[in-house]
């Protein structure tokens, strides 16, 4: 199999896999495993799709995609209405918002994070991870304290699970790059730049 | 013994660069004149030589607190980019893209101030921005907050622009702190004195500004909607984090300037491929990122573990790099044939009044002390003192560096004057807050007993002596800025 296809099978594989009942019902089962789980394995099932692409180019989308900043803003403004309560609640309950989900998440937010990310000067996404951490837990602090409810299908408690499971996030992305930054940047380089390079 | 020129130009800095670093430290150096007749018009209020609102009293304060530490930050960072850009690819963009940053941050930290009324000090300690009992709008607040999240954008920018172009040269920030000269065998490669620091300066104010980032969002969020509420002493510990590192991590900049500018006047290298210089640069690194906890000596919900880790690393965080420097200097000029003038004069004296601002430091944060200091006026007498005599002394002395090697600045029969004046005013200065804080006036007081009056008039007189000297210095740094700027050299 050539690799390209190799991404497709795998993406489309992921994808499929997510939307099967057994998966959903666990996934959904619980807050975190909404908003974190199923969400960041939608983005995951996405960016594989966007590795099938090929290699990342300059010029690509006729220049629709400079420095991948309309990329990261399409991904970034998807996941923020997708993390939405309301829309993880409507989801739940009504199938349009579900598939609604299912298209979007991977479509305009893995999909196009793949293809931008490693077009993003380093900088900025430097910038993006310093900033992911503190949000991270800002978020955590938004569900920890939430006065209310903020979804009808999950209770308190989910809430105070998933403040902790942003936490949890924001201190391994924190170890993940003091450590790295240490070490040196050699052996992880791979990993890191997926689809940087051909 | 031949006398060593001290004002030869830096071959690996082009004309763009030296236009940045030149408008960072006259940014600093226009506002630091400002702060400072602000800072006398707070003596002057407290000494009842000036009659001030009182509620005027603490927007000035606050305006007062935030600008110093703005650009000692500025200053440091200006000091740290024109040494570190000599031995790593910075990008000016972003150097510039910091100052954009700053100022608009600044803009919008006055507007909350001035227009919005906000007076809860640069510290915003939890939950004062969002109570203030009608002295101050919400707005201004926000206002505020969002400028000091802006400029904290500004320096994150910065510092990851650092890493990054560290890590390009050396591979790690291990490597670049020169662990393998310091745990392995010292093949006297480590990097250079500036790289370190940088280094050091980058991993803690990181971190900080990370952390400052958070306690501001919370507290926007909290301000417009009460309902979601911080815990105090989490609120408290990430801000104090985020101070403690920041206004420290000033000095760890600025001393870039003692390291590279001092030799050229004594002719003798400053070492600093050895095992000492680089463990007391590690340790600080560690020592600086855990001693915060001594601005929580008050609060006896903080677990103890903490404040007694706060009272020991005191005692030893500021030592390691301190000792080496000040160690390092005296070396340095001990019968050297150095050539006093403005420059090389303010750079000793940073060294100076570094370390003997350290000392009334260490002092306070020993628990007992502290049960009786805290809060008084013996607080702002010490980080004054290594802020004043220190910090900004080492700024004031690279920027008379910097218009002699760039801008044909001579020496002027006032430099001699002025730089005592500086030092006599200066330790006066503090001298009164430290004497003030004896006595037991609180800090952060608009009103005065009559009883520590005289102190309070005795400080506006140094403090006007001060004011002086620094515009003596910031006028003649003008002066010479713009043939600084363009010439070719
Ligand atoms: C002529 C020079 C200066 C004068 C006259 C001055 C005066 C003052 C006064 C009167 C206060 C309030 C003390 C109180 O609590 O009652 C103060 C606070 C402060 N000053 Fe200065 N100062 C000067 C220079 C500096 C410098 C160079 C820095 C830093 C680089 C600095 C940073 C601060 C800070 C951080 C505070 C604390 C504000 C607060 O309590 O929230 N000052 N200064
Ligand atoms: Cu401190």
């Amino acid at each position: 199999m050539k690799p390209r296809a190799g991404w497709l099978v795998a993406g489309l594989g992921g994808w499929g896999l997510l939307a099967l009942p057994p998966a959903r019902a666990v996934l959904e089962a619980s807050l975190p495993g909404h908003m974190v789980g199923q969400i960041g394995l939608l983005v995951a099932a996405g960016w594989l799709l966007g590795r099938s692409w090929g290699p990342v180019t300059p010029g690509e989308l006729g220049g629709w995609n400079r420095y991948g900043a309309t990329g990261l803003v399409v991904a970034i403004f998807t996941l923020a209405f997708w993390i939405l309560p309301l829309s993880l609640d409507t989801a739940l309950q009504d199938p349009a918002w579900e598939t609604a989900k299912f298209l979007a998440v991977p479509l305009l937010a893995g999909l196009p994070l793949c293809r931008s990310w490693s077009r993003l000067p380093g900088l900025a996404r430097a910038l993006l991870w310093a900033h992911l951490i503190p949000m991270l837990a800002v978020m955590g602090w938004i569900y920890h304290e939430a006065p209310v409810r903020l979804c009808n299908a999950y209770l308190l408690d989910q809430q105070a699970l998933l403040a902790w499971t942003l936490w949890g996030i924001a201190a391994a992305i924190t170890a993940f790059w003091t450590i790295r930054a240490f070490l040196g940047q050699a052996p992880l380089r791979k990993t890191i730049y997926l689809g940087e390079r051909p | 013994m031949s006398q060593p020129d001290p004002y030869q130009p830096d071959p690996g800095i082009g004309r763009s660069e030296r236009g940045v670093v030149l408008a960072y430290m006259a940014t600093s150096g226009a506002v630091l004149l400002l702060m400072m007749v602000l800072g006398l018009i707070m003596r002057l209020d407290q000494g009842e030589l000036l009659g001030m609102a009182p509620d005027w009293f603490y927007r000035v304060l606050t305006l007062h607190g935030t600008g110093m530490v703005g650009i000692a930050g500025l200053a440091g960072a200006g000091i740290m980019w024109y040494f570190l850009r000599q031995y790593v690819g910075l990008s000016l963009a972003v150097a510039w893209a910091n100052l954009a940053l700053f100022l608009a941050g600044v803009i919008l930290i006055i507007t909350g101030i001035a227009l919005g009324g906000y007076a809860g000090a640069w510290t915003f300690l939890y939950p004062l921005p969002a109570n203030p009992m009608g002295m101050w709008d919400t707005g201004g607040a926000a206002s505020f907050l969002v400028g000091l999240l802006i400029i904290g954008v500004g320096f994150l920018l910065l510092h990851l622009d650092c890493a990054r172009a560290i890590i390009a040269r050396y591979g790690s920030l291990g490597r670049a702190l020169g662990w393998p000269q310091l745990f392995g065998r010292n093949d006297g490669k480590a990097p250079d004195a500036a790289v370190v620091a940088s280094t050091m300066v980058l991993i803690v104010n990181t971190l900080g500004l990370v952390s400052g980032a958070a306690i501001v969002v919370m507290s926007l969020i909290n301000l417009y909607f009460p309902a979601f509420q911080v815990d105090p002493l989490l609120a408290k510990n990430l801000i104090y984090f985020f101070g403690h590192v920041f206004i420290n991590a000033t000095i760890y900049m600025a001393v870039i300037a003692v390291y590279h500018l001092l030799p050229r006047y004594t002719g003798r290298p400053w070492p600093s491929s050895n095992k000492a210089f680089l463990g007391a640069w590690t340790a600080s690194t560690v020592m600086v990122i855990i001693v915060y906890p001594h601005h929580l000596l008050m609060d006896f919900v903080q677990p103890q573990w903490m404040l007694v880790m706060g009272q020991i690393i005191s005692y030893t965080s500021g030592l390691p790099v301190l000792a080496v420097t000040a160690y390092g200097a005296i070396v340095n000029l001990h019968r050297a044939p150095i050539r006093w003038d403005l420059a090389s004069a303010l750079l000793v004296l940073s060294a100076f009044g570094w370390a003997a601002g350290i000392i009334p430091a260490m002092v306070d944060a020993t628990i007992v002390v502290n049960q009786v200091m805290h809060n008084t006026l013996w607080v702002p007498g010490h980080f004054h003192f290594y802020l004043l005599l220190g910090t900004i002394a080492m700024a004031l002395g690279f920027m008379a560096w910097m218009v002699r090697t760039y801008g044909g600045a001579r020496e002027s029969g006032l430099d001699q004057l002025s730089f005592w004046v500086y030092a006599v005013g200066g330790v006066g200065f503090v001298g009164m807050f430290l004497i003030g804080g004896r006595e037991g006036t609180p800090r952060r007081f608009a009103e005065h007993l009559s009883g520590w009056i005289p102190y309070d008039r005795w400080a506006s007189l140094f403090a006007a002596l001060v004011i002086a000297a620094t515009a003596v210095f910031v006028v003649r740094f003008f002066a010479g800025l713009r043939r600084a700027a363009l010439t070719e050299a």
